[in-house]
């Protein structure tokens, strides 16, 4: 059984400084075992400037048990899967402690951003290239970052309008977008599938 | 069941309204775990200080621990410090009575309970009250509140009540709610109003130096440390001697590992809270800094080889090498001295009834502990035990390694003290454990083989 009045507790406590750790999570739905977080890219690195998503379940034993994380934006990194977005990192495997939250979680996955670990690799391919050609490493990444990473500028009305204007009712792409925290894709991606 | 619904309305109104919002918990305790009030704490070896249940559940049933925190590794669950518990009590008793229920739910459906503890001086106005609780619930009380039936704990929050009443510590508007609360448990419906008038004369709510005292030398305590047996004594009030185990000076349980870190969040706390009082103990400690002079003795010494020497003599194996080590009990843990999981010979009482047992440790059952079981067990020194053998897939595949399996000579065997001490109670039998049924399918066929060869 998740702990659910500690999930509460993170939620509040993480989404009270979104200003400055840039670090947010909401729920997906209703249940507060799926989560979605959200980290910006470190400055300085292939990632600046975009807005990864990362899905997050929790699993019953949590906080006993490590979150379940997954990149939900495709990224290009040594310890991150470029397929399915698997990550690579101890603390949320066998080095997890129930004193972690998602935050700081959250937080050592942000700081994995800027500095890959190429000798423990979840991509293969990626790791290689990281070793090998840098500069391939770092355009390819640059290049995932501006294509999947940067959230479009719109303001909300501009994002219910659009979704508006491909058919869904303006009332559920209001809530469905809430829901999501405001993210469009994610939102016409929720709509599609109800 | 109609006391778990209303026990379960009162902790959706204590949530909803937050009236214990008005108390202002500090920082230094607040659970790194569950992110709310300690309940119960459990200062670990490290000085971190966590709920009984928090840390409970942290620990791993395979090899040691680490503390959340720090990741410091420890082998044994320290009892609740009943200092800080009571001193919570005193100070924040909306939000502890809030936490007492909830976790009451939790341990109701777990089946498993912590300890209870009654007011650390038993009243006779709380007496009185007790007087009016049927009297098979009193019964249970006065077999020292170890009872495991949830009403007798609701009877528990009465006591706790009583004890604040006693002292003047009540007074809040707070607590009409709380009476509010015991009323609808209808355990003692005719209490409320008795409690909620002498609420209404209560005075200060504050603390005193009398709350925070060294078990040793009876002042404010300075630079707390806490034993495994749960103990607050200065950091100077502890002396070890090299080569001699510490023990507690109160209950006389020794201490495993090296001697405990300060507890830094308490210390801040005690130096906030009184400031004139820890300003007098700094100075005098600051004069006489020969009562310090074990600190380095102690905190200089080599932590890989002290945090192990225990279990080195006690169990005669090396508890780190995990794969050569046959005598692990996954998932089974002291009663006495909280190892766990237990390295070395176990005994488990044949007459607890609880589900989640009784067990002692090698040692713990050598030196015949009285104490009363972590969870509540209702175990006395009459009680028979049994000796269990260590049962776990990873120990049969360790010696499947070795290629031990055919050959019982190599298979643990009871010592033959421990066979002369209890004969009537060697039991080698391993079917009843719970724990342990779940690899039992595993293990049968040599456990036979080890019985065979055991008993000819």
């Amino acid at each position: 059984m998740v702990d659910l009045a500690r999930v509460q507790k993170e939620l509040q406590e993480c989404n009270r400084d979104v200003e400055v750790s840039g670090i947010r999570v909401s729920p997906k739905a209703d249940s507060l075992t799926n989560l979605v977080g959200t980290i910006p890219g470190p400055l300085g690195t292939p990632y600046e400037g975009g807005t990864f998503k990362i899905d997050i379940t929790l699993p019953d034993g949590y906080p006993f048990e490590p979150p379940k994380m997954r990149f939900a934006t495709k990224v290009w990194h040594p310890n991150i899967s470029s397929q399915s977005g698997a990550i690579c990192l101890d603390i949320l495997k066998d080095q997890w402690s129930p004193a972690l939250t998602l935050k700081t979680a959250l937080l050592s996955v942000q700081a994995l951003l800027s500095a890959p670990e190429p000798d423990d690799p979840q991509d293969a391919v990626v790791a290689q290239q990281y070793i090998r050609e840098q500069n391939t490493f770092v355009n390819t990444a640059r290049y995932w970052t501006e294509a999947f990473a940067k959230t479009s500028s719109l303001g909300v009305e501009e994002k219910v309008q659009k979704l508006v204007e491909m058919g869904f009712p303006e009332d559920i792409v209001r809530s469905t977008l809430e829901a999501v925290g405001g993210d469009e894709n994610l939102a016409l991606e929720k709509l599609c599938s109800a | 069941m109609e006391i778990s619904d209303n026990v379960k309305k009162l902790m959706e109104d204590g949530s909803e309204d937050h009236d214990d919002s008005l108390e202002k918990i500090s920082e230094a305790f607040i659970c790194c775990v569950c992110l709310d009030l300690l309940y119960k704490p459990v200062v670990l070896a490290c000085g971190h200080i966590s709920c009984f249940w928090c840390v409970h559940k942290s620990m791993s049933d395979l090899r040691e621990s680490h503390c959340p925190i720090c990741r410091h590794p420890y082998y044994h669950f320290p009892t609740i410090c009943q200092m800080l518990h009571f001193l919570l009590l005193k100070m924040y008793p909306v939000t502890y009575r809030r936490r007492e229920i909830q976790i009451l739910e939790d341990e109701k459906e777990l089946g498993c309970f912590s300890p209870q503890f009654n007011g650390p001086v038993c009243t006779p106005q709380s007496e009185q009250e007790l007087n009016n609780v049927d009297s098979s619930q009193r019964s249970e009380i006065s077999s020292l509140d170890l009872s495991n039936d949830p009403s007798c704990s609701s009877n528990g929050v009465v006591l706790f009540n009583g004890e604040q009443l006693q002292s003047g510590l009540t007074g809040q508007e707070n607590l009409r709610t709380s009476m509010g609360g015991i009323e609808a448990t209808n355990t003692i419906v005719d209490h409320g109003d008795k409690l909620h008038h002498r609420s209404a004369n209560g005075a200060c709510q504050t603390i005193s130096v009398d709350d925070a005292l060294c078990t040793l030398c009876n002042r404010l305590i300075y630079r707390p440390v806490v034993l495994n047996c749960g103990h607050a004594y200065c950091e100077s009030c502890i002396v070890v001697q090299p080569n001699e185990t510490l023990k507690c000076q109160k209950c006389q349980s020794a201490h495993p590992g090296q001697a405990p870190k300060v507890c830094l969040d308490f210390d801040n706390f005690l130096e906030e809270q009184f400031p004139v009082d820890y300003a007098l103990r700094r100075s005098a400690f600051q004069l006489n800094p020969s009562c310090s002079q074990q600190d380095s003795a102690t905190t200089c010494s080599s932590e890989a080889t002290n945090d192990n020497s225990h279990l080195l003599t006690s169990s005669g194996d090396n508890p780190l090498s995990w794969w050569g080590d046959h005598k692990i009990h996954i998932g089974a843990g002291c009663d006495s001295c909280g190892m766990y999981p237990i390295i070395g010979d176990r005994y488990r009482c044949k007459d607890c009834v609880e589900e989640i047992g009784y067990d002692l440790c090698g040692d713990c059952y050598n030196t015949r502990s009285k104490l009363p079981g972590r969870f509540n067990q209702q175990h006395t020194p009459e009680h028979k035990f049994e000796i269990m053998r260590p049962n776990s897939i990873r120990n049969i595949m360790s010696r499947l390694l070795r290629g031990q399996l055919g050959d019982p000579s190599a298979a643990p065997s009871v010592s033959s003290d421990d066979v002369s001490e209890n004969p009537a109670n060697v039991v080698l039998s391993v079917s009843d454990d719970a724990q342990e049924t779940a690899e039992s399918g595993f293990a049968t066929p040599d456990e036979t083989e080890e019985d065979q060869s055991n008993h000819q």
